[in-house]
């Protein structure tokens, strides 16, 4: 089922544009965070190094005093005073020292001093090579028992000697909070040249996005003015076709009928003769209905809701000739402006005109009646059908043509219809079109 | 002389000549004071402070200008030493230091020596 109010929207290429941009704006914005938090990690880690072999090698290396590895309370003291404050810059929330066979000989939190835990394969490594490693800590080891309230931390470590000459694994730990810092100091970084470029994306984007949707626009109303003026001039032509039908040819075979007929009663004639002249005058008759149908179909005599009844009969005479039983209802029309009944019309004709052309159908029904809602028609028939989500390919294109028309007059046009399943195509429109 | 003022007298007396009475303090602090081997008075006061410990040590000589070195151990170590001169009226200085609060009881000794007179004062807290 299709209706001229729904499926444009999605078929439009602005809309397709607009949400293939704005899914490709999506894309990148994700993408661009996501690298930038790893940068940033990868800085924060980095700088996290940086300090820590800083703090090594420049504060707390220098100032170990003879007898700190070997637990001497006073050398002990000395090096806390001297060098606690030096250690416990902004983002380093706990020092340990430890010497090789994992005893803490020094930190920060006294309670840890003296205490010895197995040491990682790593922290064995960084006593041995002398490199410096980072990682976020497991806050699960015993050595860990009082930071376990910090909500992650990340560990660096790198070796340094006592005065004594024995290596010792100097430990600093990050809390986390200071790495999403480091790294929301990072994306500043980036922020400006990312949204930037976005935004800068966005406003060409818009911009062409306006200059298409005016195009558009404009194209649009082109074609519904050719399009107006395409029909009022075959209207036009209608008008006088229907003309000079009546005017000429109809006229002619009026009289010729009517001349042929009145010969065929004369008793002079031999028999034989008045049955062929009488034979004559039906034919003449019979193609005399012709014309006026097709006269009807070309163009209506009396477009007005008093004549939309006998105008939809005219209109399905020739379904008599195809083996169709057609029926038309017209019920409270009264006063129903012209312009109304003619968009009835019209798209009456279509679709009967698809129905005898195309559905094979054995019934055609076509109802008119005034709703609260306003006028609605319905042509329905039996025939094979067709699938509505597929393009029609011929049939039901004057249908369509008749959109344009129909959405001026604020109508909807519905067609409903599967294969097998006969056709009904419903329009309503407000009785007010002008 | 009745019994009364003879216990005043005993209490009295045990006040000044025996070392390293507990005085009133917080309740975790630790005080001792006592007696130098001379006329001056020593008081050594052991505080908790965030995982370590703060320990003052205070000689008091009632002589204004004598310089004594002074010296702070603990467990045994030299924690931190140096030189003061007693100032004011009442012929005092006194020094503070913050020690690392080790496992088990820190055993810390606040010592001074009179340069002039030899004369020496020896406090003991355990905290």
């Amino acid at each position: 089922m299709w209706s001229t109010s729904d499926v444009s929207a999605l078929r439009s290429p602005v809309v397709l544009f607009l949400a293939t941009g704005l899914l490709a704006l999506a894309v990148i914005v994700v993408g661009t965070s996501e690298l930038s938090a790893q940068a940033a990690a990868d800085e924060a880690v980095w700088d996290a190094r940086e300090t820590t072999e800083l703090l090594a090698h420049s504060v707390a290396e220098p100032a170990i005093p003879r007898g700190l590895v070997d637990g001497d309370a006073g050398a002990i003291d000395r090096f806390d005073r001297q060098v606690l404050d030096q250690l416990l810059v902004t983002d380093v929330d706990r020092v340990k020292i430890w010497d090789a066979e994992g005893r803490i000989v020094y930190s920060d939190e006294t309670a840890l001093i003296g205490q010895g835990f197995p040491l990682g394969a790593q922290e064995r490594e960084v006593l041995a090579a002398g490199h410096t490693e980072a990682e976020v800590s497991d806050l699960d080891r015993p050595e860990n028992q009082y930071e376990r309230d910090s909500g992650g931390l990340l560990e660096v470590y790198t070796r340094i000697e006592s005065p004594e000459g024995e290596p010792l694994l100097f430990e600093v730990y990050y809390s986390a909070a200071t790495i999403d810092i480091r790294q929301d100091q990072v994306f500043a970084q980036f922020r400006p040249i990312t949204l930037g470029a976005l935004g800068l994306v966005v406003l060409v984007a818009t911009g062409l996005l306006f200059a298409l949707t005016r195009r558009l626009r404009r194209s649009a109303e082109e074609r519904e003015r050719l399009l107006t003026a395409a029909a009022q001039a075959s209207d036009a032509e209608r008008v006088r076709i229907a003309r000079d039908l009546h005017d000429g040819v109809v006229q002619d075979l009026a009289g010729a009928a009517f001349a042929v007929s009145a010969v065929a009663r004369n008793p002079e004639l031999p028999a034989s003769m008045r049955e062929g002249l009488r034979s004559s005058a039906r034919s003449l008759r019979t193609s005399l209905r012709g014309l006026r149908s097709l006269m009807v179909e070309i163009y209506p005599p009396e477009l007005d809701a008093d004549g939309l009844d006998a105008a939809l009969d005219d209109l399905l005479a020739p379904a008599a000739t195809r083996g169709v039983t057609a029926t038309a209802t017209v019920e409270g029309i009264d006063g129903v402006p012209d312009d109304t009944v003619a968009l009835v019309w019209r798209v009456a004709q279509e679709a009967v005109r698809n129905a005898l052309r195309h559905s094979g159908a054995e019934n055609l029904t076509v109802t008119v009646a005034g709703t609260p809602g306003g006028v609605v028609l319905e042509v329905t028939d039996d025939g094979r059908g067709f699938d509505p989500t597929r393009r029609p390919e011929g049939h039901h294109f004057g249908l369509r043509g008749l959109n344009s028309l129909i959405a001026e007059a604020g109508g909807d046009l519905v067609v409903r219809s599967s294969p097998g399943a006969g056709t009904t195509i419903r329009l309503q429109v407000a009785e007010g079109v002008r | 002389m009745n019994a009364t003022r003879i216990l005043a007298v005993a209490l009295l007396t045990a006040a000044v000549t025996v070392p390293a009475l507990p005085a009133a303090a917080n309740e975790d602090d630790v005080i001792r004071e006592g007696s130098c081997t001379g006329r001056a008075d020593w008081k050594v006061k052991a505080s908790p402070e965030d995982g370590r410990i703060e320990v003052e040590g205070e000689i008091d000589s009632n002589r204004n200008g004598q310089t004594w070195r002074w010296r702070l151990v603990h467990n045994g170590s030299v924690s931190d030493r140096g030189t003061r001169t007693t100032r004011g009226a009442s012929g005092s200085f006194e020094v503070r230091r913050v020690v690392v609060n080790l496992r088990g009881t820190d055993k810390l000794v606040f010592r001074a020596r009179n340069a002039a007179s030899g004369e020496t004062c020896r406090g003991v807290v355990n905290f």
